[in-house]
């Protein structure tokens, strides 16, 4: 049973930001994650403000010749279904069909699903870690089944957003608007590591939201996709996840982005990966090399050692896959 | 039996008012309406949202409760403050072990023998204090503003430690449950000696939790002296059993009602701390109390399946011949005294032939929420261990694994003293299910799997339930009134089983009514007449043959009536659509409604009772399941394609019912061997911390094959009781586990000895064992 | 459907969705008899008394095509405002988090979490609940395919399994196994009647193409 807070929903865009800068607010978007945190009591919250009576922030459109504009109110079962999303943007739309449950992907939004917070069952349990004020992450010497393999530092949760990584791969920017106007932020650049601060997921200011994000129109000879590797068939999140975004010329990789899931505190954008089959003809040694390389700094803790296996078999499987499109 | 079981499921010895064993009617011959597929009589109250669970219930001035539970794996409560809390907008009562209130600190109860509210909580959930409040919103935020002083003391949160030296003590006792249990015959060495092969392995499975879909909860509410418990449970009498004596109040005082529950599996056979939590509560408050566990809550206290240590060695012929078992379990209690090890060398005891056998169990406390018992207690855990174990054996001596099985089929309990079965129906089982399943050709199929990367693989296992006869004491009346309807009066629960669909089936087929014409009064205390909860199988064969004698009685005695009206004889009589018929001129049926005698009575009362079962005998429901998985042999994920079940439960009731506790004990299998797994923060703190049905994985609608296919060897056991029907529900999970298990080895080479199967496991397992791609 | 926005069928009903059965029964007999000496044992709809001392403030949800006003606080959630305030309780609560699906409806003809979202975010859009597929006294065609079917045991999971389906239903008439699995991958069934569920579902979709609604 959730505490208390009072309640307001915003109009306007400038409405919602007003309130933003006040007491403990927090953004209400489609609310899956928010009612989760409040109900785990993940963080104080005085004020929700809701995003649901802003129009212009929902909603998919065409911008120039194939690039997407798709408002951060848009429902994730919007994202997979849509006809623009779906033509040029595989790895998206797949992405979008692979987040939680059926209901929970007709109420959560593209904006809160790139805004996640962490899942982590220490951070989510009545557990006071470093990512909360504490000064102990439990998941190092704990029961870390599902923590980093990759980026982890002082924290080893692993970004829970499935979209994310498509849309990094997809060189996707975030329209970021707040009281002092607005920025473009890409994708790449949205997420902050623990290393850099264990107390902050996004480059967000208290002041700030995702009001939409755009996608590049896709290169030419661009194969995208996105897969997980989960412990059911729903809701589950990734345990070893990976988005591509490969632009062929005839089967050799001219260029492209290779991003896993499941794998770091935020998206992590392998270079090793992109490295070993840039300017490569795809093929099972070639994918098998790119999936070694994902893994060469991996490190195990107590008892995800199993994810490097993962990552390696679901990135050679799906490198392989994206040569026969 | 041992442990808890016998006491929540039955009773033992002899039952003064049930018939004897000759005084009983024939069995049944042919059948019209009992093993035809019906839908359920409740159906419309189930899909139209009319049917009032107890959580769902709200009365007049109803309170909600509410409570603080101790959040340390091992803690002593040194006090308790309630101001603060007390004094919160809507609260109108707080309890705890420190506000005055003899009936709550008093040790409650003989069953769970703890204070209610235990100054020294031994496992992360134990109940601290409780609040009544207006809305649970402000029953939640009065609880959030207790302040609770914990001396959080050293805690054994994994069985497998908890008997080291320098293990923390959970009990004064030590860690260890009572003595270790043994069992043997024959002579073990010897057995060891004949055999041609040996082999010995050790598995694991881990601990379930049952969460039923509707959590753990009732309402409370009193009028005068005499208290009323609507609660979510699989036995009305249990829990007013264990009410009254916790409150120290006569069971004609204590009615309890649970018409709707959401499902149990063994989880609900007893009421827990909360039920009487929400009584005092009530009694402070004089008003209703609704008090309905959090799904957190009921991951942590009430109940689970315990993990479960085997080691299994086992011997056998070239032939096929076994020769000995060796086998050592051990479990974990939790924090009380409960079934840690229940029936978990069972299978081994008593599935196959076997004249060598010696089973060792050692049950042990950890800091932990106490198991309950789950879905055939022991028997899925031993079956992962035996099942995979015959599979080896099988491969060791070159045979095919059914082969195998069918060459060790008892016809008599080798556990009980050599009683024989009243029906053995595991060859059928086997035969019929490989048959069905094609297995010969299926496993060629395997066998000639091509060198890709995603590997094919079938997979069997057989099993029996050691229980499921059901047995007295349970009396149930069937009533007809003045036009012929009918009530049927009886304590069952039905927990989603069907039971009442079953029970309508058994009243039209005596009777000659319309089944949905039945009108059903069950599952309350202060309505009907004594019965066992439902659990351990033994529902539909302790209730059908009782509600059979009483529709026989009603039968018996209208037809009597009819007989003097008509001047013919009762024997020429028989019953059809609400009319009596003579059997030798049907024009001259009389409805029922037309009896003069009926008229003037207004009701017949046909009561009956459930016979004995057969001294000399023993009854046993057998099965056999098969499957076929695909392996991703680069991310060890493993999906599921097809399952055969193939199960002997005597007479089949409801064909419809039957097939659907079949599929459901299928899924609850997968479950077991694939996704589901209790996270203890053993090194940290203790803390569950998986407590919620996201990290706590149960199967979804993507993780079983719609593929499934139910094949009943429907053979009535006729001495086994009046209706010739054996338990299902149970059996049906038994062997769903070790079947994937061995269909993963066959599709991999690779064994997954600790549960659950899950791409973490398979494709570590796979890479240990160089089998990865 | 027809059901959203007819207001005249629903007041023949009672404000439950009980009718032809239910209720009463269900209770037991010592409730009817304590009935006499208080109110009868259900709470009228929208008449539980006011959460002293909190925050409320009025809001008007369409539940079921009917327009109903009340005093909720920000933080109920939409499951609690239809079970314990409303008395609407074919919406089930298993787990209040999202991870179960018992609480299933729909808003705006789209399948959501009840327990997931709050009463005020739903002020203006169109709620369905399990009370309001009823025609009458006659179940709807997606309820009527789960009693056909056996589409369940204990029952506690259906109502949520059927608002599941009419949502799958609604948005694709016709829809595959593969696209059925995918689409009540949201509800869980511990109980585990998934086959019979799936088969509920083909059956469903025949009978809403009988004209059966």
């Amino acid at each position: 049973m959730l505490p208390q807070f009072s309640y307001v929903r915003a109009t306007s865009l400038d409405e919602a930001l007003q309130h933003l800068g006040t007491d403990d607010a927090r953004l209400c978007a489609g609310g899956s994650d928010l009612i989760g945190c409040l109900r785990d009591e993940v963080f104080e919250c005085s004020k929700v403000v809701s995003l649901s009576g802003i129009e212009q922030l929902k909603g998919i459109d065409r911008i120039g010749h194939a690039g997407v504009r798709i408002g951060a109110l848009t429902s994730i079962a919007e994202v997979a279904s849509d006809p623009l999303v779906n033509r040029g943007f595989t790895a998206l739309a797949q992405a979008a069909a692979a987040v939680a449950s059926p209901q929970l992907r007709n109420q959560g939004t593209i904006g809160g699903n790139i805004c996640q917070k962490p899942r982590c069952w220490y951070y989510r349990g009545e557990f006071h870690c470093l990512r909360k004020g504490g000064t102990t992450c439990y998941a190092l010497a704990g029961e870390n089944h599902f923590h980093a393999v990759l980026g982890g530092a002082r924290c080893y949760f692993v970004h829970p957003s499935d979209t994310a990584p498509a849309l990094i791969a997809l060189g996707a920017s975030a329209r970021v608007t707040g009281s002092q106007g607005t920025r473009l932020v890409p994708m790449e650049e949205f997420y902050v590591p623990p290393s850099t601060d264990p107390q902050r997921e996004t480059v967000l200011e208290p002041d700030e939201l995702v009001s939409e994000i755009t996608l590049p129109a896709p290169a030419p000879g661009l194969r995208s996709s996105y897969r997980k590797v989960r412990a059911r068939g729903s809701w589950d999140f990734s345990l070893a996840g990976v988005a591509l975004a490969l632009q062929f010329d005839g089967d050799r990789v001219v260029a492209g982005r290779v991003v896993l899931s499941g794998a770091a505190p935020i998206p992590w954008r392998s270079a090793e990966a992109e490295a070993a089959i840039t300017g490569q003809r795809l093929d099972e040694t070639t994918a098998r090399g790119a999936a070694e390389a994902a893994m060469q700094d991996a490190v195990a803790l107590k008892r995800n050692g199993y994810k490097i296996l993962l990552f390696k078999g679901v990135i050679e499987e799906e490198l392989l896959k994206l040569t026969q499109v | 039996m041992r442990d808890e079981r016998d006491r929540l499921y039955w009773i033992e010895g002899d039952v003064p008012h049930a018939p004897a064993p000759d005084q009983g009617p024939d069995p049944w011959g042919e059948t019209k309406v009992v093993g035809t597929k019906r839908p359920r009589v409740d159906g419309y109250e189930r899909v139209s949202g009319t049917a009032v669970y107890p959580s769902d219930l709200t009365l007049p001035h109803m309170l909600y409760g509410a409570i603080l539970r101790c959040p340390h794996a091992h803690a002593r409560v040194n006090g308790v403050n309630t101001t603060a809390a007390e004094k919160m907008p809507g609260v109108r009562a707080v309890l705890s072990g420190f506000t005055p209130d003899d009936a709550a600190t008093a040790p409650h109860s003989g069953f769970i023998r703890t204070r209610l509210f235990n100054p020294e909580c031994r496992y992360e959930g134990e109940t601290v204090a409780a609040v009544a409040a207006e809305t649970p919103y402000q029953a939640w935020d009065a609880v959030r503003a207790i302040r609770a002083d914990y001396e959080v003391l050293p805690f054994v949160s994994d069985e497998r430690r908890a008997l080291d030296a320098d293990a923390p003590k959970v009990q004064d006792e030590g860690n260890q449950v009572g003595d270790t249990q043994h069992y043997g015959r024959g002579d073990i060495e010897a057995g060891f000696a004949e055999a041609d092969v040996i082999l010995e392995q050790t598995y694991r499975t881990e601990c379930e939790i049952h969460t039923p879909m509707e959590p753990h909860g009732c309402v409370t509410r009193w009028d005068g002296d005499a208290l009323t418990v609507w609660e979510s449970t699989q036995g009305v009498y249990n829990i007013q059993n264990t009410v009254a004596a916790s409150l120290g109040m006569p069971l004609s005082k204590v009615r309890v009602i649970g018409h709707y529950m959401g499902g149990g599996f063994g989880a609900k056979l007893q009421p827990g701390r909360y039920t009487l939590i929400a009584s005092l509560l009530a009694k402070r408050t004089a008003r209703p109390v609704k008090l309905v566990l959090t799904r957190e809550e009921t991951c942590l206290a009430v109940g689970n399946r315990p993990p479960s240590n085997m080691w299994l060695k086992a011997g056998v012929k070239r032939d096929g011949t076994l020769t000995a078992f060796e086998y050592v379990g051990s479990g974990a209690s939790g924090a009380y005294r409960a079934g840690g090890v229940s029936l978990l060398d069972w299978q081994v005891r008593d599935l196959y032939t076997c004249p060598n056998v010696r089973t060792e169990l050692t049950n042990i406390y950890i800091n932990a929420g106490p198991a309950r018992p789950f879905r055939a207690p022991g028997h899925p855990q031993c079956s992962w261990a035996l099942e995979q174990t015959m599979d080896a054996l099988a491969e060791a001596i070159g045979m095919d694994p059914v082969e195998l099985r069918l060459k060790n089929i008892p016809t008599f309990s080798q556990a009980r003293d050599g009683r024989p079965y009243t029906t053995t129906g595991l060859r059928e089982c086997l035969e019929e299910g490989a048959k069905a399943f094609g297995w010969s050709e299926a496993r060629a199929a395997t066998a000639a799997d091509g060198d890709g990367h995603i590997k094919r693989g079938v997979g069997m296992a057989g099993a029996l339930w050691g229980y499921g006869a059901g047995g007295p004491p349970c009396t149930v009346f069937v009533k007809v009134f003045a036009d012929g309807s009918v009530n049927l009066n009886m304590g069952a629960s039905d927990i989603g089983t069907g039971t009442k669909t079953v029970m309508a089936m058994v009243v039209a087929e005596e009777l000659g009514v319309d089944p949905n014409s039945v009108q059903i009064d069950h599952a309350d205390t202060g309505t009907t007449a004594y019965a066992t909860a439902s659990g351990g199988s033994k529902t539909v064969p302790t209730e059908s043959p009782t509600v059979r004698s009483a529709a026989l009685d009603a039968k018996r005695q209208i037809l009597a009536l009819a007989a003097e009206e008509l001047e013919v004889d009762a024997a020429s009589l028989t019953l059809e659509n609400g009319k009596v018929v003579p059997a030798d001129d049907t024009s001259q049926a009389k409805a029922l409604s037309e009896l003069r005698s009926l008229r003037r009575r207004r009701m017949i009362t046909g009561v009956g009772h459930r016979g004995p079962n057969p001294a000399d005998k023993v009854t046993c429901p057998f099965a056999a399941q098969f499957c076929e998985v695909e392996v991703n042999t680069k991310t060890g994920e493993v999906k599921v394609l097809r399952f055969v079940a193939a199960h002997d439960s005597g007479r089949v009731m409801n064909r419809l019912t039957y097939q659907n506790q079949v599929f459901g004990g299928i899924t609850m299998g997968i479950g077991l061997g694939m996704t589901e797994e209790r996270v203890l923060d053993g090194d940290q703190t203790g803390k569950m911390v998986n407590k919620n049905w996201h990290d706590y994985k149960l199967p979804t609608a993507l993780d079983v094959p719609a593929d499934m296919t139910c094949v009943p060897i429907d053979v009535p056991d006729p001495e086994a009781n009046i209706a010739g029907a054996k338990g299902i529900g149970e059996p049906a999970t038994i062997p769903t586990a070790a079947a994937l298990a061995n269909a993963i080895y066959d599709a991999t080479g690779v064994r997954i000895t600790e549960t659950p199967a899950s791409p973490l496991k398979v494709i570590q397992a796979l890479t240990d064992a160089g089998k990865g791609a | 459907m027809t059901r959203e926005g007819n207001d005249r069928d629903e007041q023949t009903r009672d404000e439950r969705g009980l009718s032809r059965r239910g209720f009463l029964q269900s209770v037991g007999a010592g409730a009817l008899t304590a009935a006499a000496a208080r109110p009868a044992v259900a709470m009228p709809p929208g008449s539980a008394p006011p959460a002293e001392g909190e925050r409320l403030s009025k809001v008007t949800l369409v539940i079921n095509g009917r327009q109903r006003q009340l005093q909720v606080e920000p933080r109920w959630s939409l499951s609690y405002v239809l079970r314990e305030r409303l008395g609407l309780s074919g919406t089930k609560v298993g787990c209040d988090r999202g991870e179960c699906g018992a609480c299933t409806v729909l808003i705006d003809g789209v399948p959501r979490y009840a327990c997931m979202t709050l009463a005020v975010e739903v002020e203006g859009n169109a709620i369905t609940t399990v009370e309001g597929l009823m025609q009458g006294e006659e179940l709807g065609p997606t309820q009527q395919a789960f009693v056909d079917e056996d589409a369940y045991q204990c029952g506690y999971c259906t109502c949520g399994q059927i608002m599941a389906a009419e949502g799958l239903l609604r948005a694709d008439s016709n829809p595959s196994l593969d696209e059925t699995r995918k689409q009540m991958s949201g509800n869980l069934c511990r109980c585990g009647a998934y086959p019979h569920i799936f088969a509920a579902v083909q059956r469903a979709a025949e009978l809403r193409k009988g004209g059966a609604s």
